[in-house]
């Protein structure tokens, strides 16, 4: 013992070791008077090898045995590298996985020196943080729009100008916003495209650049396109200029106030630290900074607090991350239970298997040879094992993650590539597990004497089935939990499915229109909509300003009667038609459907949640909010799903306003849709009409969840093959 | 000191044990340790660095000798190795087998 710790001695400390040795063989020299006594490096070489090579020697000598008896015994050798392989992989690419969404910095210049502030300031809070803060060298905001983009939707970023400058952004094509871009009363239309979007839907075309794409119904000009690695923060398929928002939503009043008024949210806000600050220093610079805003304007003091960009951060999150990260800590627990089923399983072939090397091992024994040097060879080749399982298992790690990310999240899937912490996360796998199936095994085949080996030569069972009974008992129970809870799962998926949203889906079309995008902007597009709403009144079709399961959502804020301007409450809201609610079957619960005359009258509806949430206990009709203008609530519908899978959120519906063009719901397939396209055409024969049955969109919003049964159903099945491979080895 | 004969092999693994009873009753620096073999043995014993440096790596390895940095007589500096008391057991022991194998070669020889 005291010769390894001398030896880890000499390594921790070798250089200098080795300038000792060296100053001593010169000052030998220098005695001896320079006579030839052979070449010194050499020499030196000879003395320095004492200390390690003997070690590595026989580690390198332990391996090749162990590599020998693999190949040697080829069925072990498959059966233990299936098994250990498929649970090394399926554990390096849930990893690889996290790895790419939570843990790899920010794509961009020098990531190190970002941090991010969090997500909770007002626009107003960040410009003046801008301005003022010397501790950070820059500081950008960027924030969530929804939008389509030539009438698909699209991830969109909305950023400060400085944004592309100070992440160090590099441009495949064209530029990155101009600071003069980045003015509240003179927004400007311009807009980045990610790499992949130019990709996908431009076919890479080298003129994108001052070309016009319409965003929403709006033109704007491209001025730029993002390097392929750059995906965004978090990722996205364009971005904007935050003043920007304002012409996409020029009647919304809410628009100038989220980007001027201090007390309206949020944005996200990130910074770089200024050369030879700390990170410490910027957060006390900034904390104070933001609290003298805070105090103008009689808000709450605040801390705050400077994350770097590597964990939670990186270009894959989003507001969906917490969810994300849930179902990924419950699918590490599963596969980490994989991994020590697999374990228990060679561990209980290895077993076996020392028990017919038990003779040669006592005979090694009893000729003097040491425990310790036994059992690390057979620790050795149990490493031998895990190694080339691992590699098994980076296999894997290139390609299933891969897969998985381009049917849940496109633009992440490059970032789902195993890089060196994967590669380190496999070794460290590989070397517990090693440990975990090859340490007991080796401790038992070396205990006992050559007497008791040979004795037990007649009668195999003994200690030794304690062990097997052992790993073959934690076999059983951790499949029955795998499999229980896989079961449970893909249940709870197949309840999902039939679970009641609220509203009909089958049978429902929906039809979109998309008008010629240079001469429609504004008050045109308007014009078009009130027309198209005239001549659909009375059919009994549904109009719309977003599709039910879209992912997307309109907000505002609203405040009861008597309470304080200050005092808003945010929530969502939905412009629809009487027929809207008929169409997709949400019952009205009290008062009355919209009827004409409602929108001149600022009449609102609401729903379930919306009533249980403000009006506790009451009935809402009758009552009124104010948004803007005081408004009366006419009627409550029943809770319908509309904005995703999940419970209901609180709504309000206000009347169809016609200020953009809708979307159009209605029963029946593509023919019954033939007469709103006749009269969109008749309107503007250059309309490009799209019909989709809303199933379509259920079974998108549905996806995540299939995914994950699926999941847990392979590695539900996955654990019982190697239990079944367990099992038939022991009793075999 | 007579006619010097021309320098021989060592019997392998003889040199440790040599250096380990060098070290017996004095404190010396390798080149101070090849000089004590050249001269109790009549210059028959000649090691050269390329031996002796890694016989002393591989006794501070098993920790038979220890060394220390000290100033040598021409002032400068030189590491010293001194005998440990595993080492000095060590010696007593390969002194016993190397006598052992000498007598049988001894006795291989006269009868053979």
């Amino acid at each position: 013992m005291g010769k390894l710790f001398r030896r880890f001695h000499y390594w921790l400390r070798r250089s200098r070791m080795d300038a000792e040795l060296a100053e001593e063989m010169e000052f030998h020299r220098s005695l001896a008077g320079r006579r030839a006594m052979g070449p010194s490096t050499l020499a030196l070489e000879d003395a320095r090898a004492v200390w390690i090579w003997p070690w590595l020697e026989s580690l390198w000598r332990d391996l090749a045995y162990g590599a020998r008896a693999m190949l040697h015994q080829p069925g072990f050798t498959a059966v233990a590298l299936i098994a250990l392989g498929s649970a090394i992989g399926v554990n390096t690419s849930l990893f690889t996985i996290f790895n790419g969404l939570a843990l790899k910095p920010w794509p961009i210049r020098d990531p190190a020196r970002m941090v991010i502030l969090g997500q909770n300031y007002s626009v107003a809070e960040y410009r003046y943080l801008a301005e003022h803060t010397r501790a950070l060298s820059g500081a950008v905001a960027m924030g969530h729009c929804g939008v389509r983009l030539e009438g698909r939707q699209a991830g969109c970023s909305a950023v400060s100008g400085n944004y592309f400058g100070v992440l160090g952004v590099e441009m495949q094509l064209g530029r990155g916003f101009r600071t003069d871009e980045d003015r509240v009363d003179t927004p400007q239309a311009v807009v980045v495209l990610s790499h992949a979007l130019w990709r996908n839907r431009f076919g890479q075309d080298p003129d994108i650049v001052g070309r016009r794409v319409k965003l929403d119904d709006v033109p704007f000009i491209v001025v730029g396109v993002t390097s392929r690695d750059f995906l965004g923060t978090p990722s996205g398929d364009i971005w904007i200029p935050l003043p920007s928002r304002r012409l996409l939503r020029p009647d919304d009043p809410g628009m100038l106030q989220f980007l001027t008024s201090p007390r309206f949210c949020c944005a996200n806000v990130a910074g770089r630290l200024a050369p030879g600050i700390a990170r410490e220093q910027a957060r006390a610079e900034t904390e104070l900074l933001l609290n003298q805003f805070r105090s103008q304007f009689g808000l709450q003091k605040i801390k705050v607090e400077l994350r770097d960009t590597r964990w939670l951060s990186g270009a894959a999150t989003n507001d969906k991350s917490g969810p994300i990260l849930a179902i990924l800590g419950i699918l590490f627990l599963a596969v980490t239970l994989v991994l020590l089923l697999a374990c228990a399983n060679v561990g209980n072939l290895l077993l076996a298997r020392a028990a017919a090397r038990r003779q040669e091992i006592a005979v090694r024994l009893s000729l003097g040879g040491s425990r310790l040097r036994i059992v690390r060879q057979l620790l050795v080749e149990s490493l031998a094992l895990a190694l080339a399982a691992s590699a098994v298992g980076l296999a894997a790690a290139g390609v299933l993650p891969g897969i998985l990310a381009r049917r849940l999240e496109p633009a992440a899937a490059a970032h789902m590539r195993p890089d060196v912490s994967v590669l380190l996360y496999t070794i460290v796998l590989a070397v517990a597990a090693c440990i975990a199936f090859g340490l007991a095994p080796a401790l038992h085949a070396t205990r006992g004497n050559l007497a008791d080996a040979l004795r037990q030569e007649a009668r195999l069972p003994g200690l030794r089935l304690s062990l097997r009974g052992f790993l073959l008992s934690v076999q059983v129970a951790v499949s029955v939990v795998l499999l229980s809870s896989a079961g449970l799962l893909v249940r709870a998926v197949q309840r999902a499915e039939t679970m009641d949203p609220g509203f009909v889906i089958n049978g429902i079309s929906v039809v979109s229109l998309d008008l010629p995008a240079s001469e429609y902007a504004g008050p045109r597009t308007a014009a078009f909509a009130q027309q198209l709403q005239a001549q659909l009144e009375g059919a009994g079709v549904g109009l719309c300003d977003w599709q039910p399961l879209s992912n997307s959502r309109r907000q505002t804020n609203f405040r009861l009667p008597g309470e304080d301007e200050q005092n808003g409450r945010s929530i969502d809201f939905h412009e629809v038609n009487a027929a809207y609610f008929d169409v997709l079957g949400i019952p009205v619960l009290a008062g009355r459907n919209f009827a004409s005359g409602d929108a001149a009258r600022q009449a609102v509806m609401v729903n379930e949640a919306m009533a249980r949430r403000y009006f506790p206990g009451e009935n809402p009709v009758g009552k009124s909010i104010v948004w803007t203008v005081p408004r009366e609530i006419v009627g409550l519908v029943k809770d319908a799903s509309t904005q995703g899978l999940g419970p209901a959120e609180p709504i309000l519906y206000i009347p169809f306003r016609a200020a953009s063009v809708p979307k159009i719901l209605l029963r029946g397939g593509p023919p019954a849709a033939e007469r709103v396209s006749a009269a969109a055409r008749q309107l503007e024969p250059r309309v490009e009409v799209r019909v989709a049955p809303l199933a379509e969109a259920f079974d998108q919003a549905r996806q995540p969840a299939e995914i994950g049964a699926v999941l847990a159903g392979g590695i539900g099945i996955l654990a019982l093959l190697l239990a079944s491979i367990g099992m038939s080895g022991v009793f075999a | 000191m007579g006619k010097p004969h021309a320098p021989l092999d060592l019997l392998p693994g003889t040199l440790d044990l040599l250096i380990l009873k060098a070290l017996a009753r004095e404190t010396l620096h390798g080149y101070g340790i090849a000089q004590k073999l050249k001269d109790s043995s009549d210059d028959v014993l000649q090691v050269g660095e390329s031996s002796l440096y890694p016989a002393l790596q591989r006794l501070l390895l098993n920790g038979w000798v220890k060394a220390e940095w000290g100033a040598s007589e021409n002032n400068r500096r030189a590491r010293y190795y001194t005998l440990t008391a595993a080492g000095r057991k060590q010696m007593a022991g390969e002194r016993e087998d190397f006598d052992r194998m000498i007598a049988a070669i001894q006795k291989v020889l006269q009868t053979a």
